[in-house]
Order: C-alpha cells, then structure tokens, then sequence
C-alpha cells in the first residue's frame, strides 16, 4: 500500500496535468468559433490553479477500500467531490462563452461539444464514486473503467483531436478536410457511447476489471454492444487516417494563404503559416486579453494594416539535437538500471553527460536572423493580409 | 518608470535586481525579464520539483521508520558522530560555494577555482563518509533488503547521495568551463545554478539530518 500510495501521490496530479491542456485548447477553439471573447477568463484562470492546488490532496480516493479508515476515506471523499466545483466552473463558462455567440460549427467545435456532454457524464460518476461507500461496491468494476474512460477519452483525447484540427493550419500551412473530419467525430462520438455506456451496466452487474475469462450469460449482450462500438471508434480512427492523406493531397485547395483560417483572436493567428522562426517581427504590444482581435479590428475599421514597422535583426536559439541524443542515452540509463546491465548504465550516463557538456561547450548558442530577412518574411505576411481586407471590403 | 538613482542593493547572486539596465519591473512592463532572471527562475522550477520528490522519499521513510522486522533499529545503527562530521563537511562546502559565487562576481579566477576546489573536497569528503556509513551497513548484513525500515533509509539518503555525486561531477564541468571560456555571461548563468543546486542539497541534508539521524537515536 506503501507504493500505491506513492504511484497515486503522483499518478493523480498527473491525470489532471493530462487534462487542463485539453482545458485551454476547448477554451481556445469555443471562443473562436462562438467569435466572442472567452466567459469568465479571471474565473477560468482561478479554477485552473484551484484544480492544480487540489489536484494533490484527492489521491486516496483510487483506494478507499484499502482500510485507511472512515476519517482519512471522508476526508479524501470530500476532497474529490470539491474538485468537481472548478471543474463545473469551467464547464459553465464554456456554456456562457457559447450562448449568445455566432457559433460555427467545424470540426473543432464539434470535438468540443462533444468533450462537453460526454465528460460532464464521467464528471457525475466520478463524484458518485468519491463517495467512499459507494465506492466499495464499485471498486475495481467496470463502472470503474467507465468513469475513467468517460473522462479521459471525451476529455483528454477529444481536447487533442480539437487542438490538431484547429492548429493543424497554422503548423503546416494548410487545413485538414472538414468532411473527413466531422466524420471522423461521429463515429467517435457514436463509438464511445456504444463502448462505454455498457460498461456503467456490465459495472452493476457486477463484472470486476482485468477478467481473463468470464461466465455470466447476462453480461454477454452488454459486452457484445462494446465490442460493437469499439469498432465504430475504429471506424473513426480510419477516417482520421483518410482525413489526414486527403488532407495532404488536396493541400493546394486547402492552403491557408492568411495565416488566419479560423478568424482567430489569440496572437497566434497574426502570424503567417507555418510561423517563421522568430514567429513575430516585432514584439506585439499586449494590453488586453485579445490582441489580435483588437489588432484586426482596428484594420478593419480603417481599412489598412498597422504602419510598417522598423525591422531589426532577431536573434534565435541555434537549433540543436540535444534533447534529443541525451533523452536517448537517458532511456538507456533507466531500462539498464531496470535490468541491472551495469555497462549500459555507464554508457547512458557517460553518454548523456558527453552531450550535455558537448552543447554547453558551443560558442555559439543563438544566431541573427538578419534585418532584411525579418522584412523579406513580414512583408509576405503582410501583402497576404492586405489582399484579404481588400476582398473583405469588396464584399462588404 | 522612472530609473534608479538609490544606491543598488547587494545582489552577490546576480539576480539582476539591481541592474539599472534591466527595467522589467513586473506586469510584463519593460519588456522580457534578464536571462539571468529566466534562467533562475526555470532552475528554481526544476528545484521545487526535486524538492517534492524528496518529500515522497522523506514520507515514506517516517511510515516505515519503525517496520524493522526484527532487525535493527534507528539507535542500533546510527553513528551521530560520523554524521555530524558529514554535516559539518558539508555546510562548509556550502559556504565555500558561497565564496565561489562572490568570486565568479567579482570575475577572479584564482578565488573562484579555490573556492570551487574546497567546496569539491568538502563534498567528495561528505560522500566517502556517507560511502563508508554505507558500506559498513551492508558488511554487517544490515543491507537495504534487510527491512522495510533499512530499504527507505538507503533509498533517502542514497537519493541524497546521488544528487551530491552529481552536483560534484556538474562542480569539475563548471571549473573546467570558467578555465576554457572565462566568466562569459552563459557561464555566469549556469555557476549560479550550480551554487543554487548546491545550496538547496545542503537544505536538504539539515532535514534529512533531522528527521533520520537526530530523531533516529532520540531516547
């Protein structure tokens, strides 16, 4: 018990660590598409931290029934069922930053929706379960493995889908097919309800987790239409696959020539895509929450770009491989040292720290990229954004 | 904004906060912070995290401190004295350290590497004790599977250990990188995430001096 408690000490921090990007890509990819400014940014912030403060007083919760007594499972019970406050927060004001809001739904958005009622669900057996003695009766069922499923696969997995749709453009300067992609979260969608909902019966029933063999004749039908849904979600994984090749073959058609695909709000949008090395010119003055927003208003309004700027030289990490080679060596230290083979654990520490001082031995750790070469980049930027406002005012 | 015209405050760690050229002054006015500041402010980041990892091994050590199985206990095995010489080595190394840091600020060579040598055989001297408490342990067959008790014994005080050795292999890189590059700016940097490693070590020690050694043998 002594370990488990360690590996949860850890492994719950963890899975909120897992979440709260996901957190901030729905907050991006909602405001931008409902075209409002983000509900609540100060309480989202607050609920962030609180998650993160909590985060590391609820981990006895993955073993009430380890005997700890009713004291020490109320306080953790307690616990867990008030890490679902900041939570809620953030959920509603996701709701408020949509309602009211020009909503387009793309892929991305259809993620988050989809995020939004599918883990609200998981949310509400994970505060049922933070009950210590329904927790007894669940412990270890597959009511179980459906909670953390519901969570993390609506919650964790949909947030990345979102966050590749919706910056996919910006990387590598063209989007990916929006068919493919609906499609794609539907079978999901779908997939994960057939999957998983079953498994919240099959956990009632009474079928524990990690089964080699089972025979109940009652849990057939449920365990069948999991199986079914499993392969609907293969179906979605297959079109993400054709999503992204057809992606690439069509990327003429799909270029995204603005750098600004999504008329986006955050600073990453004023720049081109893919961004240059130094991503921004010049340091963009930041006095609000929106920036770019304000920045683009502006040029709308007076239909011109801000005036040119003074381009000066930039100067930019070097780039260097090694993160890269003294990871490498360092995963040779640890499977050595799982398996007791002294001599590669010499050579991964020898090797990782040759590295190390091999790149602290460089002379030269930036370089400048020159003046000419920011203004030859930021001007292309900026012809492409001044062809835009000229159609924006031709159709307006 | 208005600019400095007080007397700089001591900054011996190079903080940047006394720099008037540096104008950063919070709520991102004055654009980016002093590398330096970045600098420090990521090791302290990294700091803090091995600072809970200990506090895993600290806790685990105070549940199993009385799980012996029937072998030794805390009394049986301590040697205060030894380790209050190890203590003792190891707080000066800190404060040569220290003397290392006001050395690499006033940019003197000489000082800085006899500084940086009397912290490395301050350090080396702490780990051959430290080796040798080990080392007779284990001859007397009072290895780390021995018990529950012994296991997060070496396991803490190894955790310990380990950092040490590492902070002195990083201490002979950082000689050898003043000796080949001078006190540039990135070196600078990195000389004062060392001492700042190398201090936190020593905070490290005073607890686990504390909760293993002192309160191990208290009657």
């Amino acid at each position: 018990m002594m370990f488990m408690n360690l590996i949860w000490a850890w492994g719950h921090p963890e899975v909120y660590i897992l979440i709260l990007p996901a957190f901030g890509v729905f907050s991006e990819v909602i405001s931008t598409f409902s075209s409002k400014p983000l509900f609540g940014y100060r309480s989202m912030v607050m609920a962030t931290m609180g998650i993160c403060v909590l985060a590391f007083m609820v981990w006895l919760h993955h073993f009430f029934t380890m005997g700890a007594g009713g004291d020490v499972n109320a306080f953790f019970g307690v616990m867990t069922m008030i890490i679902a406050v900041p939570t809620g927060v953030k959920v509603y004001n996701w709701l408020f930053t949509l309602y009211g809001g020009r909503i387009r739904y793309t892929t991305p958005v259809l993620w988050s929706i989809g995020f939004m009622v599918t883990f609200v669900i998981g949310g509400m057996t994970g505060v049922l379960m933070a009950v210590p003695p329904a927790d007894f009766v669940l412990h270890n069922s597959l009511f179980l493995v459906a909670h953390f499923h519901n969570v993390i696969i609506a919650g964790v997995l949909f947030g990345v889908f979102a966050g590749y749709t919706y910056w996919f453009p910006k990387a590598f300067g063209f989007r990916l097919h929006e068919g493919w992609g609906k499609a794609a979260f539907w079978c999901w969608l779908v997939g994960f309800y057939v999957a998983f909902m079953p498994l919240y019966v099959l956990g009632f029933l009474g079928m524990t987790r990690r089964m080699q063999h089972y025979d109940v004749a009652q849990w057939r039908p449920w365990l069948l239409a999991a199986a079914a849904g499993a392969v609907i979600v293969l179906a979605g994984i297959a079109c993400q696959v054709a999503q992204l090749v057809v992606s690439i073959g069509q990327r003429q058609r799909l270029l995204d020539l603005t750098g600004d695909p999504w008329d986006g709000r955050s600073l990453e949008w004023a720049t081109a895509s893919p961004p240059p090395a130094f991503n921004f010119a010049i340091m963009p003055d930041v006095s609000g929450e929106e920036p770019y927003w304000t920045i683009k208003r502006a040029a709308l309004a007076h239909h011109e770009l801000l005036p040119e700027p003074r381009y000066e030289a930039i100067e930019v990490p070097r780039n260097t491989p090694t993160g890269f080679v003294s990871a490498f060596f360092a995963t040779l230290l640890g499977f050595a040292m799982i398996w007791h083979i002294w001599w590669m654990a010499l050579v991964g520490v020898a090797g990782a720290l040759a590295t190390f001082v091999a790149f602290a031995w460089r002379d030269r750790s930036e370089v400048l990229i020159p003046a000419a070469e920011v203004a030859a980049l930021d001007r292309a930027n900026r012809s492409a954004r001044t062809v835009a406002l000229s159609q924006v005012r031709a159709f307006r | 904004m208005s600019t400095v015209d007080t007397p700089l405050p001591f900054d011996p760690y190079q903080v940047g906060r006394a720099r008037v050229d540096n104008p950063a002054r919070g709520h991102g006015a004055g654009g980016p912070a002093a590398k330096r500041v970045i600098v420090a402010y990521g090791f302290w980041v990294f700091l803090l995290s091995d600072i809970i990892m200990f506090s895993a091994f600290f806790a685990t050590y105070a549940v199993l401190a009385g799980a012996t199985n029937g072998g030794p206990g805390a009394r049986e095995v301590f040697d205060v004295r030894n380790v209050g010489v190890e203590t003792v080595f190891l707080l000066l190394s800190s404060f040569s350290c220290g003397m290392a840091s006001l050395a690499a600020g006033a940019r003197n060579k000489p000082a800085f590497y006899a500084s940086m040598a009397v912290t490395f055989l301050f350090g080396a001297a702490f780990l051959t004790l430290e080796m040798r408490e080990f080392v007779g342990l284990i001859q007397a067959s009072n290895g780390p599977s021995r018990s529950a008790f012994l296991s997060s014994f070496f396991a803490l005080v190894g955790c310990h250990g380990a950092h040490v050795t590492a902070g002195l292999v990083w201490l002979l890189v950082m000689i050898a990188q003043v000796f080949a590059k001078g006190f540039r700016p990135e070196i600078l940097r990195r000389t004062l995430c060392f001492s700042l490693f190398w201090h936190t070590l020593d905070i490290i020690w005073v607890a686990l001096f504390t909760v293993v050694y002192l309160l191990g043998v208290l009657p």
